[in-house]
């Protein structure tokens, strides 16, 4: 399996649009064309195998489950997992002779995706390319803003960041994916699967899903009782086998009596909360890089 | 000037406005001003409509340079919210520069707590947990049903939390920050921590290999078995737990976390600890 520069091309506009300042806005770009699982369908029809290519975007959105960016905190930025990582774990699968839906073919696409989103920081050089890029931009959105030239502000936003998506996100994809295919097989060979570097990687794989829930646990948490929540939730998919929606359902009762239990104790005192103030401050840290 | 008439933004403006968040608040994102730029392109519809003269709507644009960044589907509350206020602004109405500013940066915070945990932490890995289901084989349905579900959700959610803002105006604070917002940033977050509980317990695993074998080769200590025997689980929700106080009260950047985790992989592999036991 080749990719061709049509298809890389194809490729490097979807990365543009889907990395997380994206230029297909959050909603479309980062949350659906970003999400590993939408980018298997997309390369899957792109390179026309869709079988591997769902089966290489579900493993590889296994890794990346939580590994979301609450408030920009983290800049694994999946526009290189979704649009390089799965094209080039596809070719690999392809240049290994490997059922799409086998286990090993999804074990490949995974040290595939934390390899070159993660591990190899492609993801996280893009994501800061990109991000500083803009501030050229915004300087001239800025310049604008004082002359009063206001119907610039929509080339700022919508236009100019094009070109940092050319540089950062189309040709970066565009060459890697191309020119990633032999260097797929070459790696394969200077990486045996059961040497030390490729066990460390998938290791790293399994772990990194950890820091996403830590971060999102870092949302929630402010004292040691707020992970009580957590480690019900934790129980009843672990102990009970519950799925994600039961999880849901089961936990909607419990904000309900939260809820009502909050609002008659207000109502009860009928004093102004003191605590709002230092809660407001503390989130707002949060959201500061 | 001539006052008698209330100034109201148009329905035709207001969307304007919606559809310029929408899509814009972080395409042209940097570190320094993250969604200023959303912000400015969202409000411009509006100060154009409300203001004839020039300077009026300089004055107001200006208003708008000030740093915003929140979580941007949930956040969309805000931008409607700010759009009642600069029409009671342009009524002469009690509020000024000031009063947009300061609850701009008093809303920013909570409600980025409550959309991170809603959107981000519940919302988001509940539908693509069924959607995995779905692919499960190589099948592209899943897939589609994550675009679709999502999208919607997506879309009426924001459109929704614009127009609401917009009604409610400056009430919407007491709402998002008084006592009636704790108590339901309390019970979102309730459910916000249960989601990403079963979300860990389902999606996440670590696993050790290492085991202690006697002298025919049979093993006689499991660890992995025994710490699930414990408490199902037990390891993968001590690396979640250790991950989160080296962030939160170690104050380790999410980066340097994710190095530290290559690192003990690479010393767990070398040790025994770790093996996923692959082949081609």
């Amino acid at each position: 399996m080749t990719i061709s520069w049509i298809q890389a091309s194809i490729l490097g506009i979807f990365a543009s649009l889907s990395s997380m300042p994206g230029m297909a806005g959050s909603t479309i770009g980062n949350y659906t064309l970003g999400r590993p699982l939408v980018g298997g369908l997309v390369c899957g029809l792109v390179l026309g195998d869709l079988k591997t290519g769902i089966a290489a975007g579900v493993a590889m959105q296994l890794v990346y489950i939580a590994l979301v960016t609450p408030g920009g905190t983290v800049s694994a930025d999946l526009r290189a997992v979704s649009y390089i990582g799965i094209p080039l774990a596809m070719v690999a699968i392809h240049s290994q002779g490997l059922a799409a839906t086998s286990t090993n073919a999804a074990d490949l696409a995974k040290s595939m995706g934390t390899l070159v989103g993660t591990v190899g920081t492609v993801g996280t050089v893009l994501f800061y390319g990109t991000a500083t890029m803009n501030l050229v931009w915004q300087h001239i959105g800025w310049r604008a803003v004082e002359k009063g030239d206001f119907k610039k502000l929509y080339a700022v936003d919508w236009g100019y960041p094009w070109i940092s998506h050319f540089i950062f996100s189309f040709i970066p994809t565009l060459l890697m994916t191309h020119f990633g295919s032999s260097a797929v097989t070459a790696l394969k060979t200077a990486l045996p699967m059961d040497g030390i570097p490729m066990k460390t990687l998938f290791t790293v794989g399994a772990l990194l899903p950890c820091v996403g829930i830590a971060i999102l646990l870092k949302q929630i948490v402010d004292s040691p009782l707020d992970f009580i929540p957590f480690f019900v939730g934790f129980t009843f998919a672990a102990s009970l086998h519950l799925n994600l929606v039961s999880v849901t359902v089961v936990s909607l009762i419990f904000a309900m009596i939260f809820y009502k239990l909050d609002m008659a104790i207000s109502t009860n005192r009928q004093a102004v909360p003191s605590g709002t103030t230092s809660t407001i401050d503390d989130d707002e840290e949060d959201e500061d890089i | 000037m001539d006052n008698t008439e209330k100034k109201t933004i148009s329905r035709k403006t207001l969307n304007k406005s919606f559809h310029h968040w929408f899509y814009g608040h972080l395409t042209v994102f940097s570190q320094e001003h993250m969604q200023t730029f959303g912000y400015l392109t969202s409000m411009l519809p509006i100060v154009e409509e409300l203001y004839d003269n020039k300077e009026d709507q300089e004055k107001a644009m200006k208003t708008y340079t000030a740093f915003f960044n929140t979580e941007p589907q949930l956040g969309t509350v805000i931008v409607g919210v700010t759009a009642s206020l600069e029409e009671a602004r342009a009524n002469h109405g009690n509020v000024d520069d000031t009063t947009i500013n300061g609850l701009r940066a008093g809303l920013m915070g909570p409600i980025a707590g409550i959309g991170d945990s809603l959107v981000v932490g519940t919302l988001i890995p509940v539908i693509l947990g069924i959607a995995l289901g779905m692919s499960d084989g190589g099948s592209p349905l899943g897939a589609i049903f994550y675009i679709i579900v999502w999208n919607l959700l997506g879309y009426f959610g924001m459109r929704f939390a614009y127009f609401k803002g917009y009604e409610l105006g400056d009430k919407a604070v007491g709402i998002l920050v008084g006592a009636q917002g704790k108590a339901i940033r309390r019970a979102i977050a309730t459910v916000g921590g249960m989601v990403v509980g079963g979300v860990a317990a389902t999606w996440v695993t670590v696993k050790t290999s290492f085991k202690l074998t006697n002298s025919s080769g049979k093993a006689y200590l499991v660890l992995q078995d025994k710490l699930d025997s414990v408490y199902p689980g037990l390891l993968t929700a001590l690396f979640i737990v250790a991950c989160w106080w080296l962030m939160a009260k170690k104050n380790i950047s999410p980066i340097k976390v994710m190095l530290i985790l290559v690192v003990v992989a690479l010393i767990g592999v070398l040790l025994g600890f770790f093996n996923p036991g692959l082949s081609y």
